[in-house]
């Protein structure tokens, strides 16, 4: 982390801080569902794609498959 | 809790939760509740905002936020990405707004929850709530929609 972007964190008021968490998951939701999606149609297994989330291939399956 | 809430009233909690999922959250707010609301084009017109205004009101006070802490993520649309539906709980706001509107309901002897009585519970809350910073963002006096809510008689 920058000392830039501390500054910036440091000089947010915490409802903005907090907004921009919460702003942050759904990026990550996003940007996952997304690649989820790529990394199938590219052949991935469910087992791979948990592994390069850092979770289980049932909890990615649980979410994302039919 | 539901089983006193109009059909229509029933359909803008319903909406509430498909507003979280759409937005990629785990758990339904009361800015959810109030998205949810609008979606009814007279609750709306009351409001004096749009579905999609406040959907885009939304949006915009993501990426502000993230502005704030330095990141720039240009088009930034949490709604492009919706989860499976899941069994989304309530913030406790939204409890506490829920429990509002039995309330308002029982005050005006009303035996119908209508959508306006959770309209008014929404109104009723203060910073930091969600559907507050919303209201405040689309510059709804609320204190003006609470008299007029109030006022109004079915």
């Amino acid at each position: 982390m920058t000392d830039d972007m501390l500054a910036h964190i440091r000089s947010t008021d915490p409802a903005t801080g907090l907004r921009a968490v919460g702003a942050l998951h759904r990026l990550a939701e996003q940007v996952e569902a997304m690649h989820v999606a790529l990394a199938r149609q590219e052949g991935w297994s469910w087992e791979q794609i948990g592994d390069a989330l850092g979770v289980s291939r049932q909890s990615v399956h649980a979410k994302y498959g039919k | 809790m539901f089983e006193r809430f109009a059909g229509s009233t029933r359909n803008a909690v319903r909406f509430g939760v498909e507003e979280a999922q759409r937005r990629g959250d785990r758990r339904v707010g009361t800015d959810h509740l109030l998205l949810g609301v609008l979606r009814d084009a007279d609750t709306a017109a009351l409001v004096g905002v749009s579905i999609d205004d406040a959907r885009k009101t939304a949006d915009s006070l993501d990426r502000k936020a993230l502005v704030a802490i330095g990141i720039d993520v240009g088009d930034f649309r949490p709604s492009a990405a919706p989860r499976k539906a899941i069994r989304a709980p309530f913030t406790s706001g939204a409890r506490s707004a829920l429990q509002r509107t039995l309330a308002h309901t029982t005050a005006e002897k009303s035996r119908r929850i209508t959508p306006k009585h959770l309209l008014l519970a929404l109104a009723e809350r203060e910073r930091p709530d969600a559907a507050a910073a919303l209201l405040a963002e689309m510059k709804v006096d609320t204190a003006e929609l609470r008299r007029r809510l109030s006022g109004d008689r079915p």
